[in-house]
């Protein structure tokens, strides 16, 4: 544990899901906090918020984003952040979390999570945006490497590079995504030990663990089955590195009978603790 | 090329299939494959008995018309499909069923987290002046008129039974869909129901409702179907508050 976390430790979590409402609002489960997607909350009412509002009563919550925008040359929707804060004001997360990417641009919303050039260009304007997120959140930001399909030739840095540079200017928090590290390695051909030798490991607040599909071409990161046997390497060498932060087990497909999950957060929980045996 | 420019020309290859320059084609067959099976996804998520109704294939090619001609503004997914009623209309200006099984999707759906509203109950059903009350909806209630029998489709669909065949149901029946506690709710209306909560939304008293039905009703009938109106409403948690309007 060469990076002892500066911040208190909350454990092991799972991506709360509508097929396991009724499992967590029935019974105990063994987990420290769950991670909720942000937009799916942020109605007006109705059992959504119920469902959330009885949760967290008996969980941490983190929120996690898919919307924010965060690299589009229009800016942040400040609608939008309104009702994040509205939300987060709400809920009282243990953080608030996105993706470094960009969803659309003109009014355009692709509803998916595209690719930027990292040129000084785009992260003086993503540096801007991510200050005014945390104006308007009145919070630090967690952001999160997503899986990527595309490389830009005129990018000056790596997107490793890129999320330290952003930490620096912004204050910013990192997600690390194992499963998106090993898709977009996988994908590019690069070394994802390195790319993480690269971050500032102590602006790391959550960890991510998920599987993908092998698509045509490429490595597809599509949430959708268990956590595979590389990206288990990969986060169990990462665990050495990172100290004490939290994991999270994230499915958003084919989403299977809660224990299944478990088994997973579980699974996360022992190589952790392996980990730590060894270091002590 | 800045960002911006950059960006309008991936947002154009996205929704065209096209390739910016420079670009990895096997890359942006990924992004391209994401954006519109994850917009099919919503739609077919949404329109859940639409889908039943149509068949997959016959569903999946009205939607991709709509992807193709609809790209996406907000934020949340979950606006995705605000036209979809209005292009499954044009798409099918004779099978009103069609349209109308999309309505009752739509609007379900939105009332599912559409804003918190206390409603009264029978016991509160209490006014010196009953000519003069108006009534306030729970913001979820939404009102149709309708030309075929959706709601039987839709409800049969629901119960897993056969659906009846699709016919063309008298003038003037509507069908409402409203969020009661915290679930979503339908119903079919008569005529009679139709006009007055048409009426009673556009802020007519109770006392104007009778004087409506008056029109065609003897006087029994009109207290008949008022009451039952304003009783049917209460019981089932769509109103939310009764105020006193101007004299009649």
């Amino acid at each position: 544990m060469s990076h002892p976390s500066p911040t208190p430790f909350h454990g092991f979590g799972l991506g709360l899901r509508i097929p396991h409402y009724t499992d967590f609002l029935e019974t105990p489960q063994p987990v420290d906090f769950v991670e909720v997607i942000s937009e799916n909350f942020m109605v007006d009412g109705g059992r959504p918020l119920d469902v959330l509002t009885r949760v967290r009563e008996r969980y941490p919550v983190a929120l996690h984003g898919v919307s924010m925008n965060i690299g589009s040359s229009d800016g942040v929707d400040r609608g939008y952040l309104r009702q994040l804060r509205a939300l987060a004001d709400r809920v009282e997360p243990l953080w608030v979390s996105d993706h470094l990417c960009w969803t659309g641009v003109d009014g355009f919303n692709s509803h998916d999570l595209l690719p930027l050039p990292y040129t000084d260009e785009v992260i003086r304007l993503v540096a801007a945006n991510v200050h005014a997120v945390q104006d308007a959140l009145g919070r630090a930001l967690v952001l999160e490497n997503p899986s990527t399909y595309l490389a830009f030739p005129e990018a000056g840095m790596s997107e490793a590079s890129f999320l330290a540079e952003l930490c620096e200017r912004t204050g910013c928090h990192l997600l690390l995504d194992v499963n998106n590290i090993y898709v977009s390695a996988t994908n590019h051909g690069f070394d994802a030990d390195d790319w993480l030798e690269r971050l500032p490991l102590d602006r790391v607040r959550q960890v991510h663990l998920a599987g993908h599909s092998q698509g045509r071409d490429m490595l597809v990161d599509t949430h959708d089955s268990p956590v595979p046997d590389p990206v288990w390497a990969l986060y169990s060498r990462f665990v050495e590195r990172l100290g004490d932060v939290a994991v999270m087990i994230e499915r958003d497909d084919h989403i299977p009978p809660l224990p299944e999950l478990l088994a997973e957060v579980a699974h996360a929980r022992d190589l952790a603790d392996a980990v730590r045996r060894r270091a002590a | 090329m800045n960002l911006r420019d950059h960006q309008r020309a991936f947002v154009a290859a996205l929704s065209s299939g096209g390739l910016p320059d420079g670009v990895d084609a096997r890359g942006m067959a990924v992004y391209a494959n994401n954006y519109r099976s994850q917009l099919m996804a919503c739609l077919r998520d949404t329109f859940e008995k639409t889908v039943l109704w149509l068949g997959d294939d016959v569903f999946d090619a009205v939607a991709a018309r709509y992807v193709e001609r609809h790209p996406p503004s907000s934020w949340t997914l979950d606006a995705y499909g605000d036209l979809f009623v209005q292009h499954l209309e044009a798409t099918y200006p004779i099978d009103d069923e069609v349209a109308e099984l999309a309505w009752l999707d739509w609007h379900l759906r939105r009332a599912f987290s559409g804003p918190d509203a206390k409603a009264i109950d029978v016991g509160d059903l209490t006014a010196d002046d009953w000519d003069r009350i108006e009534l306030e909806f729970v913001p979820t209630l939404r009102f149709r008129l309708m030309r075929s029998n959706a709601v039987a489709i839709w409800r049969a669909i629901a119960d897993g039974v056969t659906p009846p065949a699709p016919v063309a149901v008298e003038q003037g029946i509507g069908a409402r869909v409203w969020r009661q506690g915290l679930s979503p709710r339908f119903a079919s209306m008569t005529a009679d129901e139709t006009a007055c909560l048409d009426l009673a939304l556009t802020g007519a008293s109770f006392g104007e409702l009778c004087e409506y039905l008056a029109r065609t009703h003897d006087p029994e009938r009109t207290t008949r179907i008022a009451g039952g109106c304003l009783g049917a409403w209460t019981a089932e948690g769509m109103i939310r508050k009764l105020s006193k309007g101007a004299p009649l």
